[in-house]
Formats: structure tokens, C-alpha cells, sequence
């Protein structure tokens, strides 16, 4: 097997998003990770994508307003019980 | 049965019950839901309040539309849409965002279709808490820059931790469209902040740190 057998540009753009996600056949999983043991660039590039995901998952809001649930369902009740 | 399923299930029962008229019923689901709803339009408008607001229409939608949903389909599926088009609603009442082409983001490579010498290392901020709240607030700008298909994508999957499945189903487009949408707004975000990385902090000294 050599380096080629997955170029740098098609591990990187065609398999990373199925790699990322387990969903990749065996074969090409083995590959794909000779490849990014003998390519520094490419595990460069997963180690900034895994942080890039990492970054995300940092955005999720993590206070929802307090009473939200109270004000939604007034706010809906008190709008359907006025067209009635 | 699958939790998933199980999860379903429970949703059908509350919805039978809402569409009974049985207020009690609407009020699990909000219980259930609200959360999840104002991340999900969080993700989209980036204010509390325009948030809080969505929400609302949200739920005010469900309440009014619940007799339009098949209960042969995913209930989360269905409302998922109402509160992305709730969110996205208010969205359009504010300033247009101007987006980006995601295609001037994509790495490039040699002919060979091998990494080129001067491949682009970018650093792993997240391991510094400090950076990597910097570089978290860089990446909520760069998401305003998604196109919206796009946005909605990577929201989900990346910072809300849907299955890709779940939210393609969302979406209604395939399970390779998701991935190909996730895959191409990841790497914009990821270019974005290799530029935010590489380029010197406003205040002077290091913003790298090791790999």
C-alpha cells in the first residue's frame, strides 16, 4: 500500500465527514488511516477539524431563560382561548 | 423498542391528546420541547430574546397546526421544521447577513491531489479554555456567515449533537446531502478560525498554543 492509495485531497474532502461519523467500510477505514499515519498534513488537518467540532459544540446556549416554558404555554393559551 | 422510538411514541400520545383539545397535553409538550426549540432558533437569530420570541411562534404554531401533522411521520421531524421556519421568520424581519461562498473555503491541493508544502496548521485551541472561548465567540460569527442550508446543518449536528440521520430527516434531504453540507460548512468554519488563529491578537502577544 502507498500514500496514494487515498490522495490527500479525497481523504480530506470525500471520507473525513464518514470517518468522523464511523459510517466507512472497514477497507477503506484501514486505509485511510495508514495514510494519515504516514501524512502529517492530513493529521494535522483532522486534529483542526476535530477542534473546529470541539469549538461548536461550545455555542449550544446553556441557560434557556428562566420561565420560558411558563411564558410559552400562556403565550399560546391565552392567543387560542382569545380567537375562540 | 429503540429509544428513539420509545421517544416517538410518546410524542404521538401528546400530540392525540393536544389534538383532542386537551390543554394539560399541550402543556408536556412544552415541558418537552421549549428547550430544545429555543437552541434550535438560538442557532439561527444569536439573541435571547429574538429566541424566546420564536419559541413562542413555535409552539403557537404546533397548537394551531397540530391537526395538519400525519402521525404516521416523526413528530421531532415535523416540528423541528416549524421552529427552524419560525426562527427563520423573525430572522428575515431583521438585517439581511450577507453569505459567503463556501466554495473559496474548500482546501486546495496539488494536481496530484496531494497536500501542498505549504498546507495550512492551524491550532488546538480548544485544550486552553481561555482560546478556546475566543475562538468559540469567532466561530458563532462565522456561522451568521453560513448560507442558511448550510447553518442549520452544522447547528445541529455539531453544536446541538443530533444524529446525522435525525436531522437530515429534519432537513428532508438525504443522509450524503446532510454530510455534504456538514462537511463543507465545517470546513469553512475550521478555514475561518485557521485565519483567526494565524493572524496576531488585537492586544499583542501569542494567540497559539501547541497542537
Amino acid at each position: 500500500m502507498t500514500h496514494d492509495a487515498i490522495t490527500c485531497k479525497r481523504l480530506i474532502l470525500e471520507y473525513l465527514v464518514d470517518y468522523e461519523d464511523g459510517a466507512m467500510p472497514e477497507d477503506v477505514r484501514r486505509d485511510l488511516e495508514w495514510h494519515l499515519e504516514h501524512c502529517p498534513p492530513c493529521l494535522v488537518f483532522l486534529k483542526e477539524y476535530r477542534a473546529t467540532g470541539r469549538t461548536l459544540r461550545m455555542l449550544k446556549p446553556k441557560d434557556v431563560p428562566k420561565n420560558l416554558a411558563e411564558a410559552v404555554w400562556g403565550f399560546v393559551i391565552s392567543r387560542c382561548r382569545k380567537e375562540e | 423498542m429503540a429509544a428513539h422510538e420509545d421517544q416517538n411514541a410518546s410524542d404521538l400520545e401528546l400530540v392525540r391528546r393536544i389534538k383532542r383539545g386537551d390543554e394539560q397535553g399541550f402543556r408536556e409538550m412544552v415541558d418537552r420541547y421549549h428547550a430544545r426549540v429555543y437552541s434550535l432558533a438560538y442557532g439561527v437569530l444569536r439573541n435571547s430574546e429574538d429566541a424566546e420570541e420564536a419559541t413562542q411562534d413555535a409552539f403557537l404554531t404546533l397548537y394551531r397546526k397540530i391537526g395538519t401533522f400525519d402521525d404516521s411521520k416523526k413528530f421531532f421531524s415535523w416540528f423541528y421544521r416549524v421552529a427552524l421556519n419560525a426562527a427563520y421568520s423573525r430572522a428575515r424581519r431583521r438585517k439581511p447577513i450577507t453569505t459567503v461562498s463556501l466554495e473559496d473555503y474548500v482546501p486546495r491541493y496539488r494536481d496530484d491531489g496531494q497536500a501542498s508544502p505549504e498546507f495550512a496548521a492551524f491550532v488546538d485551541g480548544a485544550e486552553d479554555e481561555a482560546i478556546a472561548r475566543d475562538l468559540a465567540e469567532h466561530a458563532a460569527e462565522f456561522m451568521d456567515e453560513l448560507p442558511p442550508p448550510y447553518r442549520d446543518a452544522i447547528w445541529m449536528v455539531d453544536v446541538e449533537e443530533m444524529k446525522p440521520a435525525d436531522v437530515a430527516d429534519v432537513l428532508e434531504i438525504s443522509l450524503a446531502a446532510l454530510k455534504s453540507r456538514l462537511h463543507r460548512a465545517r470546513l469553512f468554519v475550521r478555514q475561518r478560525l485557521l485565519e483567526v488563529a494565524a493572524a496576531p491578537p488585537a492586544g499583542g502577544g501569542e494567540r497559539r498554543v501547541a497542537p
